[in-house]
């Protein structure tokens, strides 16, 4: 029934994300300051009823800390998918205006397309000090450019649309063509670019954290648990990697299935 | 087969496999114990500065007790003015391209070290010259009781005047008269040495060692896929033994504490570019406070799962250190009066504030050393009861040099066998001197005090002012005085050996760096057939 019905199943996946997203914001309220309490006594613990997710080598409670880990990397992801759909968006804009400033934009998509992502990534954060402004900055820098070839792409169709031309004949200026007329028209798509970017936003900043590239190993953030599960992988402490792991990839599929569904509905 | 056959062929096959099995026994070990130096193997450039350069030989060497031996010098005086030291060398000793080690080595060696701004500190040398072949004298400006250290671990170089002598890409192409050659180095990855057939001494059981230089986790990860004969464990990791494997214990004067940056922050910048100072651990109530505060015995159980031992000073247990520098248990209450009387008040946000200015800083260790990060972390838990936010922060060491080195608290290590090493930590002179005293501290008696034990006539006297310096009944670097420090632990060095590799009694190890167990190499045996 719902494979058959688009709209219904963006609604369900919407519906799905949306609480992920509320308990993640309400987390952050009633977690207060769990994921950094140590219990000596209860180092390393396995999962069990009075420790859901096991503990960590100093006693920390799994569980608390996925969580914490999830809500910065939910609102590093935010943050990044958002500049890099503002980027993608002011570009595809800037392509609309000119050929010359069309075969610019082209140039910069082509060539950042052809670095791979990790490398100029890892560059970035590094060269910016690391830290979480420096990954948020990162992300957004190098994720944009297959969105802003889309939009471009829907900007060139549209330019040629009747109504469009029929606005620029009666001597419209360019901006208010692209104010009034074009951008509109782009925001569902912006909407979706979004959301498929944030999976990888997410991925990419716990991968430039795990590497050692992003945020402090001071903060619970998915990377750093997943960097110090690998330290104690040899000693069968397997639960420190599953759960935080299992974490992340419960958030990149709701989100993705979420993008993917609106697509198709819209 | 005819019976009178079976006795020969019987004979024949045993004495095949005695030849095999001899040929199979263990000629090369495989050797994950630490990194590599970014200087290479270079004598001149700090290569060896704790002992045992394995491409080169020293002058002496440090017994089991760490009492100086006879190594390339055979006999050794200091003149009654301690100024003049003379060394009779042994006529056998060979470079690895065969040619003889002579006095005009040495002297070459040592003048050439006191010029090249190295890590061997050569300040006190006046000039080093060849009497003849066999007998170096070495002239100090002024007398230096820790001089004799010099001889224990510089190790010798060939002059640059002979053949194959010493030039810029020594380092990268060693030439010693010690056990091993260097056969090659991939920078990042391996070592691959082989016996010096010239070395003097006896011959190393090992025709060959592979110095592999991976991460913690790959050390332990190819531990436990049996890939390696010794790898290193940290600490937290090192109750996970793998199979066929031993623990093996090394203990050390190794320690790891909080250094403090002593100095106000008013703008002023290192010669590096580095901010100097900080507002909050300038004041002595918060060192103070932090000093009492923390419980190094659940640091040792937490940080080092055991394999180590509480730490009050830089060099616990040596003659130069005062035994009665302890802290009995932590005592939050003294600690609170303290920070209370200095005008520190605690608010509602849990942290204390004096004239508006919180009581928070960043608590600075090296990202990729899981021992700092858990002693950074769990050291940050107890002492924030206090109203001390003191915020564990993970950075490059690059980025640590560049940029926190001066104005962090920073999560370091020390630990050698020379009184010299206390020297550099505290007195003013080395005020931002890499990482040695890299918190501005400065304390007139304590530098008084430090100047007099180089000048001691004696190695008891010397320890006296030593002693001294870290508390003189009034003042000091140490916990009594000035709190420079909050020492927090001495460590164990941990090593996965191979159940069939025998390592033989091993000495104190000082700081990591430059493989200590190697020190009794000589020693080391394959038990197995």
């Amino acid at each position: 029934m719902i494979r058959h019905q688009p709209r219904l199943r963006a609604l369900l996946s919407a519906g799905i994300t949306l609480l992920l997203i509320m308990g993640l914001i309400a987390s952050q309220w009633l977690l207060g300051d769990t994921p950094q309490q140590m219990q000596f006594d209860a180092r390393l613990a396995p999962p069990s009823l009075a420790h859901w997710f096991g503990t960590d080598a100093l006693g920390r409670e799994l569980w608390a800390r996925t969580l914490a880990g999830l809500s910065i990397s939910f609102w590093v992801g935010c943050l990044a998918a958002l500049l890099s759909t503002l980027i993608a968006l002011s570009l595809a804009a800037l392509a609309a205006l000119s050929r010359r400033l069309d075969a610019l934009v082209s140039l910069l998509i082509d060539t950042l397309l052809s670095v791979p992502h990790l490398i100029l990534l890892m560059l970035i954060a590094f060269a910016l000090g690391g830290g979480t402004q420096a990954v948020i900055i990162a992300v957004a820098a190098t994720h944009w450019p297959s969105l802003a070839r889309v939009l471009r792409a829907e900007l060139l169709h549209l330019r040629q649309a009747p109504y469009v031309r029929i606005s620029r004949a009666l001597g419209k200026s360019r901006w208010f063509v692209l104010h009034s007329h074009l951008l509109p028209h782009l925001l569902p798509h912006c909407l979706i670019g979004a959301l498929l970017l944030f999976p990888h936003a997410i991925l990419h900043e716990a991968a430039l954290t795990f590497l050692g590239f992003g945020l402090s190993p001071s903060q619970p953030a998915v990377g750093v648990l997943l960097a110090e599960a690998m330290r104690y992988l040899t000693g069968g402490y397997w639960w420190l990697g599953v759960f935080p792991g299992l974490g992340l990839l419960i958030m990149v599929l709701c989100f993705a299935r979420l993008g993917s569904n609106l697509r198709r509905a819209l | 087969m005819a019976k009178p056959f079976r006795p020969i062929l019987l004979g024949i096959t045993l004495s095949c496999l005695a030849v095999a099995s001899g040929v199979q026994a263990k000629e090369q070990l495989i050797l994950a114990i630490g990194g590599e130096p970014e200087q290479g193997f270079d004598p001149l450039l700090g290569w060896g500065q704790y002992g045992n350069p394995l491409f080169q030989s020293t002058l002496l060497s440090r017994g089991k007790d760490l009492s100086p031996q006879a190594e390339l010098a055979t006999e050794w005086s200091l003149s009654d003015d301690r100024l003049t030291w003379t060394l009779i060398l042994r006529d056998d000793a060979r470079f690895s391209d065969g040619t003889p080690l002579t006095a005009e080595d040495v002297a070459y060696t040592f003048n050439t070290a006191a010029r090249a701004g190295g890590r061997a500190d050569l300040s006190a040398l006046e000039v080093a010259t060849a009497l003849d072949d066999h007998t170096v004298t070495l002239r100090l400006q002024a007398p230096r009781i820790t001089f004799i250290d010099q001889l224990l671990t510089l190790g010798i170089v060939p002059s640059a005047e002979r053949d194959n002598g010493y030039s810029e890409r020594y380092g990268r192409h060693p030439i010693g008269s010690g056990p091993y050659q260097l056969v090659e180095w991939q920078e990042g990855e391996q070592l691959i040495v082989e016996r010096n057939p010239y070395f003097y001494g006896p011959e190393p059981t090992f025709e060959r060692l592979v110095f592999l230089f991976t991460g913690e986790d790959t050390t332990l990860s190819t531990a436990h896929a049996g890939q390696v004969d010794i790898a290193s464990a940290p600490a937290a990791l090192a109750s996970n033994l793998p199979a066929h494997m031993n623990r093996t214990i090394m203990q050390s004067v190794d320690n790891r504490g909080i250094l403090f940056p002593m100095q106000p922050a008013s703008g002023e910048q290192a010669a590096s570019g580095a901010p100097i100072g900080n507002d909050v651990t300038a004041d002595i109530a918060i060192r103070q406070a932090i000093n009492l505060a923390v419980d190094r015995d659940t640091l040792v159980d937490v940080a080092l799962h055991g394999f180590g031992r509480p730490a009050f000073g830089p060099a616990d247990g040596l003659p130069w250190s005062a035994e009665e520098e302890q802290i009995a248990a932590p005592n939050l209450g003294l600690a609170a009066e303290i920070l209370d009387g200095a005008g520190w008040k605690l608010r509602d946000d849990g942290v204390r504030y004096k004239d508006g200015l919180p009581a928070r800083f960043r608590l600075t260790y090296p990202s990729s050393d899981t021992t700092r990060q858990l002693l950074s972390e769990v050291s940050a838990e107890m002492v924030r009861p206090l109203g001390i936010d003191m915020q564990p922060t993970g950075r490059h060491w690059d980025e640590i040099k560049r940029e926190a080195l001066h104005q962090d608290a920073i999560m370091l290590g020390f630990g050698s066998h020379s009184p010299q090493e206390i020297y550099y930590l505290f007195h003013s002179q080395h005020a931002g001197n890499g990482f040695y005293n890299s918190g501005f501290y400065a304390n007139a008696e304590v530098d008084a005090n430090l100047d007099a034990a180089q000048a001691a006539e004696s190695v008891a006297q010397a320890n006296d002012y030593w002693r001294a310096a870290q508390w003189g009944g009034t003042t000091g670097y140490g916990v009594r005085g000035d709190a420079s420090w909050a020492w927090l632990v001495n460590l164990e060095h941990v090593y996965f050996t191979n159940s069939c590799l025998d390592v033989g009694e091993l000495g104190i190890a000082p700081h990591g760096h430059g493989w200590p167990i190697t020190s009794n190499l000589l020693e080391w045996r394959w038990t197995c057939d």
